[in-house]
């Protein structure tokens, strides 16, 4: 076998171990159950909590990530690899780790503080935001500085001696060429969001109609033993996540410069 | 057009560089690979920090950011931003000054006819030709009509044709637009072409600034020597005008002839890879063809230096190994020995 067909069956053997344990889904499927859930009050609550959160908390990494991922990439400045290094503490620790850690914040003196005279995060629509932001802020911020990493730092140079100031070069040079890089760091950040458990239910919990996304329906089904509901509910999330990934993808394409 | 000063300019390989650059002239640095060239063009532009002090006009400038130097760069690279197309690339000056729409359509128009570049005007980077993206870079940096113009190597990893055509092109402009040009090149007779002065800088430090003729006929040190190839200067003791552009130079028994219109030379110079040696005497007429004898085989990695006697004369010559294993010649022997007309530098006395 050549190298290329070696490269190419480990691809699909990737391909294949996911796809069987999607296909395997459907020993248990049942189309009354996929109705059933599908319109049910619960389900649907699960899916727009879960597609609003990711929405959001997606939304306010990139708007972290993106300065910060320039200031990583271009400047040198006391505490850079102190800030590089954290960014990877959300995969060091387990989701469940960080969801602990939000809340034993959220009973410190100043965790208190900010739950009562700010926004309240325990057991709310905002931890479950909030929980999401902390797993995929690092995780954003590492993406989108490898793809400014990639972008020379020649063309800030030529804009700077063509008149723009710092900002200006930002916006009109580094942004755009970094396009693809945000939209792929948001799409994997949406995603990871999107499938979030651990932390989410440590500091959000797991109320029916209230914080109940749809990982945490999943593992409660699951834990009653409702395993054509979990199938049903496992193949929305897959459904969801699959479709606009690749939606999100054929919008992108076209877009090279090269 | 301003006058440039850099007073003990520290920065990389670059160490204590002091360097005037006049008013309105084009003022080349050459140096090897390495020599601290682009650092010099990064230090003027302010892209990037350093130690010294940098004075334009008198005026000292540390600490002011580049987009108000008022300085021009095209860069090695070129860098042309490859989300933009041709008109985007070159209008990026004017906009981001803040000129108005049609001030800024009328300029980029006006660059573009100048560069013959309009029918490029949609495209982007990765769809233009290497001189095109010259072009287009040249374009840029004069849009926002900077009063110093840094040029980093800007017809290197062009075709011979293309290059020579766009020096030519380059060298009209610059009389015309008489800004202040500082010109990076390690490429000697690009140089000698274009420049009012050159400077030569090697490992970070500028060893010689002069005149183009002068650093052929008078180089300081052996460093600048050496960069400029060592060439070999003739002293003239007489000399008389064959016909019209054509002059026979002697030099003790030797006569060389060369095109030149006048009679009163006082010194040519060869470079010694414009000498070559022969074992065998060519065919065609012996313009410049003298007999001498082998002093000294030098062996320099990838070429070999000749020091041969011609008429009481000791001539460096110079070719690559290749050339050499080709003829059969050995020290102490007699050899064959070929001056290119066409390359002979001169002064007048």
């Amino acid at each position: 076998m050549t190298f290329k067909g070696i490269s190419i069956a480990c691809s699909f053997t990737t391909f294949g171990l996911y796809a069987v344990l999607i296909l395997s889904l459907f020993y248990f499927f049942r189309t009354e159950t996929l109705w059933d859930a599908l319109f049910s009050e619960r389900t649907l609550f699960s899916i727009r909590l879960s597609v609003v959160a990711a929405t959001i908390s997606t939304f306010l990494s990139v708007l972290i990530a993106v300065p910060s991922a320039f200031a990583l990439s271009r400047y040198d400045f006391a505490g850079k690899k102190a800030v590089d290094t954290i960014l990877e503490l959300p995969m060091i620790v387990s989701p469940a780790a960080l969801g602990a850690m939000l809340l034993i914040f959220f009973n410190n003196p100043l965790g208190l503080w900010i739950q009562d005279h700010g926004v309240q995060f325990v057991f709310t629509f905002y931890g479950i935001v909030l929980a999401q932001f902390v797993t995929v802020c690092g995780v954003s911020t590492r993406l989108i500085k490898a793809a400014m990493d990639e972008i020379p730092v020649r063309y800030e140079a030529v804009a700077r001696t063509l008149g723009a100031s710092p900002g200006k070069a930002f916006l009109t040079i580094t942004l755009p060429l970094s396009r693809r890089g945000i939209v792929a760091a948001s799409i994997l950040s949406w995603a990871k969001a999107l499938g979030e458990f651990g932390a989410t239910i440590t500091i959000a919990g797991s109320m029916a109609m209230k914080t109940e996304t749809l990982p945490i329906a999943i593992f409660m089904r699951l834990a009653s033993a409702e395993i054509e509901g979990t199938v049903v509910l496992i193949l929305i999330l897959v459904s969801i996540g699959l479709s606009i990934l690749y939606i999100v993808r054929i919008l992108s394409r076209g877009d090279s410069y090269a | 057009m301003p006058e440039i000063r850099l007073l003990k300019v520290s920065k990389h390989i670059c160490r204590d560089v002091d360097l005037t650059i006049r008013d309105g002239e084009v003022f080349v640095v050459v140096g090897t690979t390495g020599a601290g060239k682009t650092t010099l063009l990064n230090v003027i532009a302010g892209v990037t920090d350093y130690k010294g002090k940098v004075l334009i006009d008198g005026v000292d400038v540390n600490g002011v950011p580049p987009q108000k130097r008022g300085v021009g760069y095209l860069f090695q690279g070129l860098a042309l931003f490859p989300h933009l197309t041709t008109a985007s690339n070159i209008a990026f000056g004017l906009h981001a000054r803040g000129h108005n729409k049609r001030a800024v359509n009328d300029r980029v128009l006006t660059l573009m006819e100048m560069m013959r570049i309009t029918h490029l005007s949609g495209r982007y980077p990765h769809m233009l030709s290497g001189g095109e993206k010259k072009r287009v870079a040249l374009a840029r940096s004069l849009a926002p009509s900077p009063n110093i113009l840094l040029l980093d190597e800007p017809t290197s990893s062009l075709d011979h044709q293309t290059s020579k055509y766009l020096r030519s092109e380059l060298l009209f402009l610059l009389k015309k637009l008489a800004v202040t040009t500082v010109y990076v090149t390690h490429d000697l007779r690009e140089a000698e072409e274009i420049a009012d002065r050159i400077a030569v800088m090697s490992k970070g430090k500028v060893e010689q600034v002069s005149t183009p003729r002068n650093l052929f006929f008078d180089p300081r040190n052996r460093s600048v020597a050496e960069f400029i190839g060592m060439p070999n200067i003739i002293e003239c003791t007489g000399s008389r005008v064959l016909a019209s552009g054509l002059v026979e130079v002697e030099s003790g028994d030797l006569r060389i002839l060369l095109p030149y219109d006048g009679n009163n030379l006082a010194k040519i110079a060869i470079h010694p890879e414009d000498i070559y040696l022969s074992d065998v005497r060519d065919p065609g007429p012996a313009l410049n063809r003298f007999t001498g004898r082998v002093d000294e085989i030098i062996h320099q990695g990838a070429t070999v230096r000749v020091k041969v006697s011609v008429d009481k004369m000791m001539l460096l010559t110079e070719m690559t190994q290749d050339a050499f294993e080709e003829i059969a010649i050995e020290q102490g022997k007699e050899v064959n020995v070929v001056i290119k007309m066409r390359r002979l530098r001169y002064v007048e006395a």
